[in-house]
């Protein structure tokens, strides 16, 4: 039953922690009467024009994915090029297969128009 | 490692991106060919898995199981994706240059379905689970210009997202009790700690939700009502097996009964999912609803032989999930066909049916029959198994409401067959329904009186694939 009250411990006091942090700047900061200024979203920066609440292209978003596959597929390929002449044939197939699963992704995404700006 | 024994996943993943590729290459006109292509290749494939039933190999340390459990899901899962693919031919059509994708994501959320229920650890069940929903998520939202299938798709993500996560991290605190995601291999290190049960009430909550169990069930009536019906045909008959598919490997495997009573919580929820799923489905005017809160009782009924967790309950876990797929499939294949016909699922719909087509209507009839579990239909012996399983286990009470709650579903099942048989008809002029749909429905009956009639065959695979656990 120890482990889980050094668990409650540790959740009260990363609890405790941020409203004394708050608390501290509270005390010290100087409190001058709130402005205009002062209640914008961003006190630095360009001032936003318009309403934040937009539409964005879902252009951004297709492009985001089809990287995001490459990406990934990115991640498993170092490691198994970093030790290429260990792993051998059977891991080059395994990843020809890997890539070709990809490249069919890309495929269709190229196909369906995903890589186009309109 | 015999590599060969993974034919039937292997496959599967082959014809599914086959299919996408056709659809990628094929000129619109061609494009007819890309479902003919879909249905001939995965009746291939139920072949080959049929003639590997037996099989047993372990890959990976137990990562992934090739065994009688696996291989039955496997024909139960491919059986239901070539029947709704045919039974949905007609309607697939109203997706024009879209439909070639339709059959590809159908492909790959039965290969999903397959990794579920052969995978032996907790990590590989999930990947499974994310690659059939996710599939699910897109063939929910088919109907682009529909608002009610946008809003299902959107719902189903959302929800879908939610029940993995807490899926996931009851698996975690399983992991971190035990230090190994192997299912066989939890059950060695196995010790009863709160967070131990803490992870196990939330791997019952995340598979309840993929079942469908009281009180998960929220996000069932709204998506299965704004989904294609196809889809929700597969929806409702294999994602819900594959749901227990996975359940029970992992609670019958890892969680050994004698140390920590999950029966009880299981008995509790099939109770309170019989009731309530009966007893809404009592109020509903739409078919596709109806069917819906008919299949929220249903995996009532199933989680109830799992409950029971000996021989004659898992025994019915197995043989009402095949049997489900073709009673289940039928009515929705014969909503699939009214819809086509006259647009709307709405029981005035079914009007005078058996006028324009004494077929389609006895299917429907029989169909509803069986899920209601009238004698000799195929859903009695099912609900036979799984309440004498209930009451081998001490679980009186809860054959009890099931018994009760199966006379109460009879009245919703029968306003249907009512409407059918006695509803004023609207036109006399009889049905077209494609030939493929026909043999669906053909297959459907023909399943549903068999295993009826001569459940010997089935009963000895389901006794085979639960060799696993006993």
């Amino acid at each position: 039953m120890s482990d889980y009250a050094t668990i409650g411990v540790f959740l009260l006091l990363t609890m405790a922690f941020p409203i004394a942090a708050m608390a501290a700047s509270w005390m010290f900061r100087p409190k001058p009467k709130s402005s205009e200024d002062k209640m914008l979203p961003y006190e630095c920066g360009v001032d936003t024009k318009g309403k934040t609440w937009i539409r964005f292209r879902v252009s951004y978003f297709l492009y985001a994915l089809v990287f995001l596959a490459f990406d990934v597929g990115v991640v498993f390929l170092f490691p198994w090029a970093a030790k290429f002449k260990f792993l051998g044939i059977y891991a080059f197939a395994a990843m020809l297969i890997f890539i070709s699963l990809l490249l069919i992704g890309l495929w269709y995404a190229w196909k369906e128009g995903a890589l186009e700006w309109y | 490692m015999n590599y060969a024994l993974l034919s039937t996943e292997v496959l599967t993943a082959v014809i599914g991106l086959t299919v996408l590729v056709a659809g990628l290459i094929l000129p619109q006109r061609g494009k007819k060919v890309v479902g003919i292509l879909a249905m001939l290749m995965t009746m291939l494939v139920l072949v080959v898995a049929s003639l590997h039933f037996t099989d047993y190999e372990v890959f990976f340390g137990g990562v992934y199981q090739v065994d009688a459990y696996g291989s039955f899901f496997k024909i139960l899962f491919l059986s239901a994706g070539l029947l709704v693919m045919l039974m949905g031919g007609k309607y697939v059509e109203r997706f024009e240059e879209r439909s070639s994708e339709f059959y590809a994501l159908t492909i790959l959320a039965t290969l999903g379905m397959i990794i579920m229920a052969c995978a032996g650890d907790l990590i590989t069940i999930y990947v499974g689970l994310e690659l059939m929903t996710i599939s699910f998520y897109i063939l929910t939202a088919y109907v682009l210009n529909d608002e009610a299938s946008a809003e299902a798709g959107l719902k189903y993500l959302i929800l879908g997202a939610i029940s993995s996560a807490v899926l996931l991290f009851g698996m975690s605190l399983v992991f971190a009790m035990t230090g190994t995601t192997i299912v066989r291999d939890i059950a060695a290190q196995f010790t009863v700690q709160p967070a131990m049960i803490a992870g196990i009430v939330l791997m019952i909550a995340g598979f309840a939700f993929k079942i469908s169990a009281v009180p998960f069930h929220m996000w069932v009536p709204d998506i299965y009502q704004g989904a294609p019906t196809p889809v929700t045909a597969y929806l409702a008959v294999a994602s819900k097996a594959a749901g227990f598919a996975a359940l029970a490997r992992v609670f019958m495997l890892a969680f050994p009964l004698d140390q920590f009573n999950w029966s009880l919580a299981l008995a509790i929820l099939a109770a309170i999912t019989i009731v309530v799923g009966n007893l809404i489905a009592l109020a509903q005017k739409d078919v596709k609803r109806l069917l819906a809160y008919s299949s929220i009782a249903q995996a009532g009924y199933i989680l109830a032989g799992l409950a029971a967790a000996n021989v004659y309950g898992l025994k019915g876990v197995l043989f009402y999930a095949m049997l489900y797929v073709f009673s289940n499939t039928g009515a929705f294949a014969v909503t699939t066909a009214v819809e086509v016909e006259t647009g709307s699922t709405d029981i005035t719909a079914f009007n005078g049916l058996a006028k324009r087509s004494p077929f389609i209507a006895a299917v429907m009839t029989i169909c509803m029959l069986s899920l209601a579990g009238i004698p000799p239909l195929a859903g009695f012996v099912g609900k036979f198994y799984l309440f004498s399983g209930a009451i081998e286990s001490g679980y009186l009470w809860l054959a009890f409401i099931g018994l009760i709650m199966s006379m109460v579903s009879v009245y919703y099942y029968l306003t249907v067959a009512k409407a059918m048989y006695i509803g004023p008809a609207e036109s006399e002029e009889g049905m077209a329904i494609g030939g493929a749909a026909r043999f669906a429905l053909w297959a459907c009956l023909a399943g549903t009186i068999l295993f009826g009639v001569f459940p010997a065959p089935l009963s000895q695979m389901t006794q085979c694939a639960i060799g696993l656990f006993f």
